[in-house]
């Protein structure tokens, strides 16, 4: 359902999207039954010439039963949907797997810096590209990003990854994902950071093997190639 | 009881101001929330306007710049949950009901309730003083989380934001001034004969919020404390780069934040069920069990606050423990609902204004609750955090705690408030017009977040994927839909005051009810009674089968023949 | 029962004030001008003079073409884009907000109508004397007063805080301003902030060019 209107790019963008629709189903049943007895009610029992009320104190153990069995099922659906939810949590969030790559994550008020390894792979070497407000990964390698922020609160947010963390200033945040779709995305920030936090919007770019080496042999900072910038293309598009 | 009526009624204005009558001062703290929230909403829809109409000037407002609109959401949110829901649900109600309803002749500490409210409305006006200084009211969001609210070089607000935080830290001792006096009032000057059990609901709800309060609000105003001076004195409490800890702030705030939703929520459960109860003509099903559900959230509440930090940077190991604690408080709130659907049952249901208003209560909160789960959940909180989706869920729970509640209390208490009846044909109108509207707004913003949206974003043409038309239409139904039901309120504004001039009278108990409160003068005199009444049962014995009236006073006498005055 | 009335009245006064303008569908562009200033004067203050700890230079009396040129560069990710050019991130957002060209135009006719005014030296350590020798290479392009010359895309130096001159020295000089390949007008400055030998001729010509006014 959610596909309608964001798209799926990470392996476990599909698991939180049936988790939704889980507890969707699991709430939605509890809300119609209610709404419908609660309206029901309302309805049957309206004031009718000569019909007094009924006195009903609710404390004997038979009319208590209403109320005690369906808090019971509630709690059984409660408890279906917290071994669900912990699950996800424990796969997105704690259980991280080898990462092929690992990318650095800046935010600052109001862009997204990111650090790519470069040709050699590694981080925090002569030739990692730094570019703003534009995130190159390629298409299904598992990637660990290092999240930073610079001066305040910042959330990194990627719709299509079904993916947020916020960036604490003073830590550093290790997290996950790996990218199942060609294309490129939003990523947003989802903590309010200031007068510029509505316009902090960057791109992910996911791309091919091919594609991502031809794009990391363009940028290598240490080749005395030109610094590309496809945010000015698609401002000038934009615009 | 109080030294306060040594001195006779006089209607200067000095003797208004600084009155010590309970009546006087929940009236003052009504009016003063009412007041706020027009500006309130008028924040929303200067903002809804921008949302909608991307750089529009915006008619009475002008262009809002993205300074603007941080200021505008953040005080929006601030002054809707401060200045309105807890003045009005917790005070003015608090203050106006408690003496009536448990049959004494004022508050325990009157002086303490005066002081509350000056200090309250102090507060108010440093708030409001706030948008007017160099560089613009705060815009951190009602959150205020550290670094962004602490240095002026990152908000950019040097004055603003301490004043924020000033108008909070203020309004908090008012309301701690004022709790400390319902709680004692309720618990030693009840009417003889009134025990526990016989307490009406929406005074137990008022009581169990002020304890709430109290308990929770001590972290956050050491947090404020903490927060002002790295503001102002250059300290270092949450300034990562040395020492401190901005996350620490998250937790003082939503350690106080959460239990504050319960705070606002129970009163509006009080009204909801004292309503229910006279126009249903039916006894509140299982009164024990409501009083111990709302005791259990209450516990509960302090236990969930880490699901607003699930993403926040706490270790992801804790986020599993507030899961459960989270879900796990779903239950006392669904039985809770249970039980009002299930007061209904065999009812002779009169549908007034005033229970228009708490059913629409009871029908929009349990949307506003179950959604909840989806944020609760942390696997799925993932995704949806700090969307609209966020949004619309607080909305769906906090506008029928502080729009639909309050109007079902106003609208019942009105006739002893003023002692004239509200016009029941605008009553209607004015309900019909927010609610539906109130539902118009927010059930597209629940698909925006699903769709991605992310909140407190000045302006979506700036991210691709949700600049898309059909998003846009969805902004803009729900602003043309805020715009609407803010033209719906001037028909209760015009009801409000013109039933005061030419408004039926109300008599002492036009809603044939049971409760104390209905058995003294409308408008109720200064000391509530001639002579203070008794209390021989619980305030809910309607349609008690063998008498000929359907409902049975709680000052009557049990060997009283039957019928009340009426 | 008046005084419910009155505060009543009077709240609501001030939430209809607080920002109002009357509604008027044909405002000049001066107005509108001025009211979109009302962000840029969140770092910039009211006066344009600028605010070093929010990392905002000073604007007022600089010229209206070259604000329009950086503000264009900004919009486009000319500047604003590089890793470390910290301000120029917080700078290009805020250019953005700005939606259409006649809002950008407006807002620069505003700026550009600023009374100009010398912002305070923050600076020690340079010496005016010796900044003069190494002036001589900027005055072909920024005049001989530092006036700025618009046919060569040259900005006034007139009204510039000294902290803000010498980080964008040292931005250009470090590839930070100047290298992106679609801002011609960078890339030539970049070149000219080279041919200073040294961070001290930097302080020195900065410390000449505060000494600069117009009427010389």
């Amino acid at each position: 359902m959610i596909e309608r209107y964001v798209e799926i790019a990470s392996t476990y963008g599909g698991n939180i999207d049936a988790l939704i629709l889980l507890i969707a189903a699991l709430v939605g049943f509890w809300l119609v039954l209610c709404e419908v007895v609660f309206i029901g009610f309302i309805i049957k029992f309206r004031e009718k010439p000569g019909v007094r009320g009924q006195y009903i104190t609710g404390e004997e153990k038979h009319q208590k039963r209403w109320i005690a069995i369906p808090h019971y099922l509630v709690l059984v659906c409660d408890i279906v949907i917290i071994v669900f939810a912990v699950n996800i949590w424990y796969t997105v969030k704690q259980d991280l797997p080898e990462p092929d790559v690992t990318v650095r994550i800046i935010g600052q008020q109001w862009a997204w810096s990111f650090v790519h390894p470069g040709t050699d792979g590694l981080l925090d070497t002569e030739d990692d590209i730094k570019m703003v407000d534009e995130l190159h990964v390629e298409k299904d390698k598992v990637y660990h990003f290092k999240l930073e922020a610079r001066d305040v609160m910042h959330s990194f947010s990627v719709p299509v990854f079904r993916l947020k963390q916020d960036a604490v200033p003073g830590r550093i945040i290790t997290g996950w994902f790996e990218a199942t779709k060609l294309g490129s995305f939003d990523i947003q920030c989802a903590e309010i950071c200031g007068i510029g936090h509505g316009m902090m919007a960057a791109k992910i770019f996911i791309e091919s093997p091919e594609e991502h080496q031809k794009w990391v042999a363009l940028n290598d900072p240490t080749e005395d190639s030109k610094h590309t910038s496809t945010v000015a293309a698609n401002n000038a598009a934009a615009n | 009881m109080s030294d306060s009526h040594d001195h006779h009624e006089s209607h200067g204005f000095m003797s208004y101001a600084f009155s010590t009558d309970h009546k006087v001062i929940g009236m003052q703290y009504m009016f003063t929330g009412m007041a706020m929230a027009l500006i309130g909403g008028f924040f929303a829809y200067a903002f809804r306007m921008q949302l909608a109409f991307p750089g529009m000037d915006v008619p009475l407002y002008g262009i809002v710049s993205s300074a603007e609109y941080n200021s505008l959401v953040t005080n929006h949110g601030t002054i809707m949950i401060f200045w309105v829901a807890m003045p009005v649900l917790i005070a003015a109600f608090g203050n106006f009901l408690i003496p009536l309803m448990i049959g004494c002749d004022d508050m325990v500490f009157p002086r303490l309730n005066r002081l509350s409210y000056q200090i309250f409305l102090l507060s108010a006006i440093v708030l409001i003083s706030s948008f007017f200084v160099e560089g613009g009211g705060f815009g951190g969001a009602w959150t205020s989380y550290p670094p962004l609210s602490a240095k002026a070089e990152y908000n950019l607000t040097p004055l603003g934001s301490s004043l924020w935080l000033l108008a909070v830290a203020l309004e908090f001792v008012a309301f701690l001034l004022g709790g400390i006096n319902f709680i004692t009032t309720v618990m030693n000057a009840r009417a003889p004969g009134m025990t526990m059990d016989d307490i009406p609901m929406v005074i137990w709800m008022i009581v169990l919020a002020s304890i709430l309060f109290m308990a929770s609000v001590g972290p956050l105003i050491a947090g404020a404390v903490m927060l002002f001076f790295d503001q102002q004195l250059g300290t270092a409490f949450f300034d990562p780069d040395r020492g401190g800890d901005p996350v620490l702030w998250q937790h003082l705030f939503w350690f106080f934040g959460h239990p504050e939703v319960y705070v606002v929520l129970l009163p509006a459960m009080g009204i909801t069920a004292d309503v229910m109860c006279v126009f249903a003509r039916k006894k509140l099903f299982a009164y024990r069990t409501v009083l111990y559900t709302a005791i259990g959230t209450g516990v509960l509440s302090f236990f969930v606050w880490a699901h607003h930090q699930f993403i926040s940077g706490i270790d992801p190991r804790m986020a599993n423990l507030f899961t459960v604690t989270t879900l796990l408080i779903s239950i006392p709130i669904a039985e809770m609902c249970f039980v009002y659907i299930a007061t209904l049952y065999g009812g002779s249901i009169r549908l007034t204004t005033p229970m228009l208003w708490a059913l629409a209560f009871l029908g929009e909160f349990m949307i506003g609750g179950v959604t909840g789960i989806f944020l609760g959940a942390s696997g799925s909180d993932i995704y949806l955090h700090d969307s609209y989706f966020v949004l619309a869920h607080f909305h769906y729970t906090f506008f029928p705690i502080a729009i639909i509640g309050v109007f079902a209390g106003i609208t019942f208490w009105y006739p002893k408030m003023f002692g004239k009846m509200m016009n029941e044909t605008m009553g209607k109108i004015h309900f019909w017009g927010t609610v539906i509207p109130f539902n118009c707004i927010f059930i597209p913003l629940f698909l925006l977040g699903i769709g991605g949206q992310h909140r407190r974003i000045y302006n979506y043409e700036h991210f691709p994927e949700l600049a898309g038309k059909s998003m846009q239409d969805m902004r803009v139904f729900a602003t043309v839909s805020l715009c609407i039901m803010l033209i719906f309120q001037f028909v209760f504004l015009y009801n409000f005051f013109a039933s005061l001039l030419k408004g039926k009278e109300a008599g002492k108990n036009p809603w044939k009810s049971n409760t104390l409160e209905w058995t003294t003068e409308s408008p109720p005199p200064h000391g509530n009674w001639k002579e203070l009444p008794n209390c021989y049962r619980g305030p809910y014995e309607y349609s008690v089968e063998g008498r000929e009236e359907d409902y049975w006073p709680q000052n009557i006498p049990d060997d009283e023949p039957a019928g009340g005055a009426a | 029962m008046t005084t419910r009335l009155v505060i009543l009245a009077m709240l609501s006064i001030a939430a209809s004030s607080f920002g109002f303008t009357p509604a008027n569908a044909e405002a000049d562009s001066n107005a509108n001008g001025k009211e979109l200033y009302q962000l840029c004067a969140q770092c910039h203050g009211k006066d344009g003079l600028g605010n070093q700890v929010a990392l905002a230079p000073a604007i007022a009396g600089q010229r209206d073409w070259y604000l329009l040129n950086q503000i264009t560069k900004f919009r486009s990710g000319q500047r604003g884009t590089h890793f470390y050019d910290i301000a120029g991130m917080r700078m290009r957002p805020m250019a953005l907000s700005l939606r259409t060209d006649q809002d950008v135009a407006d807002v620069v006719a505003y700026v550009a109508a600023m009374p100009p005014e010398k912002p305070a030296a923050t600076l020690e350590g340079g010496d005016p004397e010796k900044g003069k020798t190494h002036f001589q290479v900027c005055l072909a392009c920024h005049g001989p007063n530092g006036e700025g010359m618009q046919a060569l895309n040259a900005p006034t130096l007139n009204h510039s805080s000294d902290w803000y001159l010498l980080t964008q020295l040292q931005n250009f000089r470090a590839g930070i301003r100047g290298t992106n390949p679609e801002d011609v007008t960078g890339a030539i400055m970049r070149p000219m902030s080279m041919t200073l030998p040294d961070e001290q001729a930097l302080q020195d010509v900065i410390a000449y060019i505060m000494t600069l006014s117009e009427s010389k």
